[in-house]
């Protein structure tokens, strides 16, 4: 007795590439259209989100912080990152459940929807990151909006499957990432609080991304190479907690459509 | 030659008494334990498909047809079995549902021609004809989201007829669309039957398997209970409707 075994032809096994880049071109750019109605508008529209963000809190908190010159480019940085991080997961999490007619229509890799679904907000970062670094000359750049693209593709992998059979897992996810604004030091400079609670808050995924790169960007500081470990390490457990769910739930995902 | 071989195939849903497909609705229903009920969809069903043959699927609605075809274009998985492809195999399946609505014909007949494995070169050069199959060369432009259910399983249709590599899987087809549609789409599959595509299609319309296949099998409560020619398992299956009826 074989269990759920299935061959294939090298016909059906491995698509060629060609096709398969071709699939993912084809997500990614109507993904973008179906996001922003086809026009640039629609996409400064977007960039205009976190800026808008920005103008306001600066407004209320410099007052608060006015005796740290750093604060302004601090809490952009933060607030970027942050966006990435929050749009990324979101539109990860509900990627197979959106994307699911593709999935029950033929034989295609989850995964290829719920990675191409990052791409806006891979997008919107990349954006914003060539406009920051005009205006910053940093002293190099630590990998963080990659280590912060793995942690999102590793959230997005586990969270999409989950979502199929958790339909409220959407709602939950957005308390938890209205609260997770306020553990990321993004509107407040991580100094303020006791150094104890540190270690806490460098659990929080995002918090170690946006203090890493501020570090860079802002104070010039490159951090230390134990800090590069943590920050790889903190990648390397959420893409592998991400890929164990999605492992072992996903050949079962369009049944559960 | 045998194109695919469909081995000891299982495969079992479970059926909870109570549904609950929200975190909430697992928290409150904690204290009272669920139970879940075994549905045998398929049962160790054994077949071959041979190049270049139209093999008919009938059997009474829920009796494992549309199952058995996931788990042969590889959307589902077996529980048990082995499912051996030695071809590319086209599936159209739950065609009426699922596109992206914010998206027009073209963009949508780009994900779904490049999710059945059309090249985008492909796609945009067959782009005229696939509209034109499905009549809806005024429409491409229109969002999805304003066509009517008929106008999007056309282009589904579509798309799919002109995706087709080698095998050609079909499910409930020509139920759709008006009668000239229907008459293209027969056409069509007769086309690609003349040119030696293999076919498997499920129906459960006598008139469409007699007139479509070779030879077909009929499936009662996820097993195969006969496999012969197409026209004596048709027979047979409308005797056991009518017997049903009679009873
Ligand atoms: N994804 C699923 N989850 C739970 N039960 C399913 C699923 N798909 C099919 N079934 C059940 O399996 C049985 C066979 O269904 P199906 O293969 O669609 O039958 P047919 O196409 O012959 O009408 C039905 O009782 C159906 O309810
Ligand atoms: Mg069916």
């Amino acid at each position: 007795m074989t269990v759920g075994a299935e061959t294939m032809s090298a016909v059906d096994r491995s698509r060629p590439p060609i096709l398969r880049a071709g699939l993912i071109w084809t997500l990614v750019r109507t993904d973008f259209k179906a996001r922003y109605h086809g026009t640039l508008g629609g996409f400064v529209w977007a960039l205009l989100k976190p800026m808008s963000m920005f103008v306001v809190l600066m407004g209320v908190f410099s007052f608060l912080f006015a005796s740290n010159p750093t604060y302004k480019l601090n809490l952009i940085v933060g607030l970027f990152l942050w966006d990435f991080f929050a749009e990324g997961t979101k539109s990860g999490l509900t990627s197979l459940h959106a994307r699911g007619y593709l999935l029950t229509k033929a034989r295609v890799p989850p995964w290829i929807l719920v990675v191409t679904s990052i791409s806006n907000a891979v997008i919107t970062l990349a954006v914003f990151s060539l406009v920051i670094m005009i205006f910053l000359i940093s002293a190099g750049h630590p990998p963080t909006g990659q280590a912060l693209a793995v942690i999102v593709i590793g959230f997005s992998l586990g969270s999409s499957v989950l979502f199929l059979r958790f339909r409220d897992l959407n709602q939950v996810w957005d308390v938890v990432v209205q609260a997770g604004f306020f553990v990321a030091p993004i509107i407040y400079p991580l100094g303020i609080l006791p150094e104890r609670f540190h270690f806490y808050l460098y659990i929080w995924p995002p918090t170690p991304v946006i203090e890493f790169s501020r570090a860079a960007l802002v104070a010039g500081v490159m951090p230390t190479t134990t800090g590069h470990v943590y920050l790889a390490a903190d990648a390397a457990c959420c893409l592998a907690a991400g890929m164990l769910i999605y492992r072992r739930l996903s050949p079962r995902a369009a049944e559960h459509l | 030659m045998t194109l695919i071989t469909v081995d000891a195939v299982s495969k079992a849903f479970w059926i909870p008494t109570v549904r609950r497909d929200t975190i909430r609705e697992h928290l409150f229903g904690m204290l009272q334990p669920r139970r879940f009920h075994r549905l045998q969809a398929l049962d160790s069903v054994s077949f071959e498909v041979r190049d270049g043959e139209t093999l008919g699927i009938m059997g009474r609605n829920g009796s494992g047809k549309s199952t058995l075809l996931k788990i042969l274009c590889g959307i589902y998985p077996p529980d048990r079995g082995r499912v051996e492809r030695r071809a590319a195999v086209t599936p159209i399946l739950d065609l009426g549902v699922g596109w992206n609505p914010e998206l027009d014909a073209v963009d949508n007949v780009f994900l779904i021609g490049s999710v059945m494995g059309l090249s985008l070169g492909e796609i945009r050069r067959s782009m005229d004809a696939i509209l034109g199959f499905a009549e809806l060369q005024e429409f491409a432009n229109l969002k999805l989201a304003h066509y009517s259910s008929g106008m999007s399983s056309r282009l589904a249709y579509a798309v799919a007829f002109h995706a087709v590599r080698d095998v050609l899987v079909l499910d409930e087809i020509f139920a759709v669309g008006d009668a000239g549609f229907r008459q293209r789409c027969e056409e069509r599959y007769r086309d690609l039957h003349a040119q030696g595509h293999t076919v498997l299609l499920v129906s459960h319309d006598p008139r469409t398997v007699t007139s479509f296949c070779d030879r077909a099998l009929l499936l009662d409560h996820g097993r195969i209970v006969m496999e012969g020619p197409a026209r004596e398992i048709a027979d047979r299956y409308v005797s056991t409707l009518t017997k049903r009826i009679s009873d």
